[in-house]
């Protein structure tokens, strides 16, 4: 990550810390809505793998609070898939709390004398989820290069934000899944913190576009590129 | 996730100039191939074509030019086999050699070896195979008991191995031995590259369910083989083994192995297709758009000399169970019956029999989600 990165993550870790407690108004005086604003309008001048960063955090801190339209809305009307192409990043800092609390859980967690961590069917229940996690962020890592690349162009870069959303859409269940199958009930209860990632990936997945919507939007693309079609398109977009 | 940063896949040079290249050749070249051919195709051996592309220049990619080699830059190679995979091109012949063999000699060869072997593996002519698994030993790795004494003469080996890959078409196999007696899992293991014509050996075919030859037992009976034979260090073995199956892991192999059967369920549903279809098409195009990314990633982590082996399991195993899935996803969509003569049918059929092996060969499912266990701190 770049220095200037560095920096920009460590004031929205700050931010949104005080913002958990005290709602969306931290975010708001902190200046955030010019995240993605030029520097020449008076913005920060953020790239999307900016915003992708800042929202990853804001997944982990404040999964309940507007962040996501709130830096958007900086950028006047836009087309409503950069709130999918957000709303990614936001699924992928959750998901990877949801597996961060996870490990901690099951390797403090004792049962039959051991932590449950050191049970081969939680390792392998935890791997599954760790490459759920992993995709997510490779998705969400392509597609903020490419909304780069276009300059935020939604359409320009319809394919990496419906590929991204599809696949973060189908980890939801494996990831939510996982995480309260490991936890146990202590998981199910308001006072732990689970529920605070685990629910809005369960809202996320069907906002912004569910599977069906994206799966057809996407299948429909691509079927007019033909079988070898797709590969060019691929590898076209990338090189 | 720690130690889980994604590299940027930057290689050098004009990679869009790379790829038209390939296709080019690839037209001219490709052998016109059933379309069950092109899938799994990293299993099909040609050995024409393999000849022809060592001429071309897209095997030995990276070694170097005193070898043979193209001095290329890693992920030149990445983009090449990639390009062979997803035309469908029939690489199994030289597959191992390029992949894993070549590099180790390179390695950990001694400058004889390399200059015995690599030429002829960059030219597309020299097979060879992976000596790994026995009867006693398959998950269980550490559990191998093939033995090679060292004499006066040279290295005498005695034992077995088993669903040994192409090793009736290949030249030479790279066998994990125990050097040391009375030495116990990991420690007291060496690697040695054994000529398969060497008197006392024995290869006997194993049919897989689909009906074909691709794999084999070996039998070591008294077999001598010269000092020069060991590769590396003695007693190294289980290190140089662990390297090697980074480079087997985290390839494109692992996700585009069923692509053909993508790419005809596209064809055959058209322009306008109906929306169950285009939902699935939707939904596989999205995997394996991620599993590119995570494969690339992994390559550029190895091409800049880290060892990559938690990330390249993750690509084996999102990529094994895509492509295992692959098939059973399009036949819950697609209307044909199981002996249908059409492509779409046959490669199909192919498809669901051959995909069993995927989460198998190269380490399997329970073992790969153990090494990211690992990679987590859990074990
Ligand atoms: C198509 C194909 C090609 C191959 N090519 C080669 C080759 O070229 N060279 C070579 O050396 N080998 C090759 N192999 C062998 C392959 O590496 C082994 O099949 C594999 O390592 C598993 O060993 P096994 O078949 O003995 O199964 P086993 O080890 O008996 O395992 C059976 C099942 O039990 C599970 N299991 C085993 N131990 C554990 C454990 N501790 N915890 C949880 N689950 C466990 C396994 O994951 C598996 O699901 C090939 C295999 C296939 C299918």
């Amino acid at each position: 990550m770049s220095g200037a990165r560095d920096m920009l993550c460590d004031t929205a870790s700050a931010v949104f810390a005080e913002a958990a407690s005290a709602g969306i108004a931290p975010v708001e005086e902190a200046g955030f809505a010019l995240l993605l604003v030029p520097e020449a309008d008076g913005g920060f001048g953020g790239d999307w793998g900016d915003l992708n960063a800042v929202l990853q955090i804001a997944g982990v801190a404040v999964p309940d609070l507007p962040v996501a339209p709130l830096i958007l809305s900086g950028l006047g009307d836009v087309d409503p898939a950069l709130h999918a192409a957000a709303t990614v990043s936001l699924m992928a800092g959750a998901m990877g709390q949801a597996l961060g609390l996870s490990i901690e859980h099951v390797n403090t967690r004792q049962q039959f004398g051991r932590p449950l961590g050191k049970f081969q069917a939680v390792q392998q229940s935890l791997a599954v989820m760790a490459c759920e996690v992993r995709a997510v962020d490779a998705a969400a890592a392509a597609m903020a290069k490419r909304l780069d690349v276009v300059g935020f162009d939604a359409e320009a870069a319809n394919f990496e934000i419906a590929a991204a959303k599809l696949r973060a859409n189908r980890a939801v269940g494996v990831v939510t899944a996982v995480a309260h199958q490991v936890h146990g009930a202590i998981g199910f209860t308001r006072e732990y913190e689970l529920h605070r990632v685990t629910i809005p990936l369960m809202r996320w997945r069907g906002e912004h576009g569910n599977d069906a919507h994206w799966a057809q939007r996407l299948g429909r693309q691509v079927a007019g590129f033909g079988g070898r079609g797709l590969w060019e398109a691929m590898t076209a977009r990338a090189d | 996730m720690q130690g889980f940063a994604l590299y940027p896949f930057d290689p050098p040079g004009d990679i869009s100039a790379l790829r038209a290249d390939l296709r080019t050749w690839l037209a001219d070249h490709q052998p016109r191939g059933d379309i069950v051919e092109r899938a799994n195709c990293w299993a099909s051996f040609d050995a024409g074509f393999s000849r022809a592309l060592g001429a071309a220049g897209y095997i030995g990619m990276t070694l170097p030019a005193r070898y043979g080699g193209g001095e290329r830059h890693p992920l030149e190679r990445y983009v090449v086999i990639e390009e062979l995979l997803a035309a469908g091109a029939p690489v199994g012949a030289h597959w191992i050699a390029d992949r894993q063999t070549g590099p180790l000699i390179l390695r950990y060869g001694s400058e004889e070896q390399r200059q015995r072997y690599l030429p002829g593996i960059a030219k597309g002519e020299l097979y060879a195979c992976i000596g790994l698994s026995e009867p006693g030993a398959g998950s269980d790795l550490a559990a191998v008991r093939t033995s090679a004494r060292e004499t006066a003469e040279g290295w005498r080996i005695n034992g077995q191995k088993i669903w040994t890959t192409g090793a009736h078409l290949s030249h030479v196999i790279l066998a994990l031995v125990r050097t040391e007696e009375g030495s116990e899992r990991n420690a007291g293991l060496s690697q040695l590259l054994v000529d398969l014509d060497t008197p006392g050996i024995t290869i006997r075919p194993i049919i897989d369910m689909a009906g074909n030859h691709d794999f084999n037992e070996i039998f070591f009976d008294d077999v001598l083989v010269p000092h020069g034979a060991l590769i590396g260090t003695r007693g190294e073995g289980w290190k140089q083994v662990t390297a090697e199956l980074g480079l087997e892991r985290s390839g494109p192999e692992r996700y585009l192995s069923s692509h053909a059967l993508l790419a005809a369920l596209i064809d055959a549903a058209g322009s306008d297709p109906d929306p169950a279809v285009a939902a699935l098409i939707g939904e596989l195009t999205a995997e394996m758009w991620t599993l590119r990314q995570l494969s690339m990633s992994t390559a550029a982590k190895l091409a800049a000399g880290e060892d990559p082996m938690v990330e390249a399991s993750v690509v084996k195993e999102l990529g094994n169970a895509f492509e295992q899935d692959m098939p059973r996803r399009v036949q819950a969509v697609i209307d044909c019956g199981w002996d249908d003569n059409a492509d779409l049918a046959r490669l199909l059929r192919a498809l669901l029999i051959a995909s069993p092996s995927f989460s198998l060969r190269g380490g399997t499912r329970e073992v790969i989600r153990g090494i990211i266990a690992r990679g987590l701190g859990l074990r």
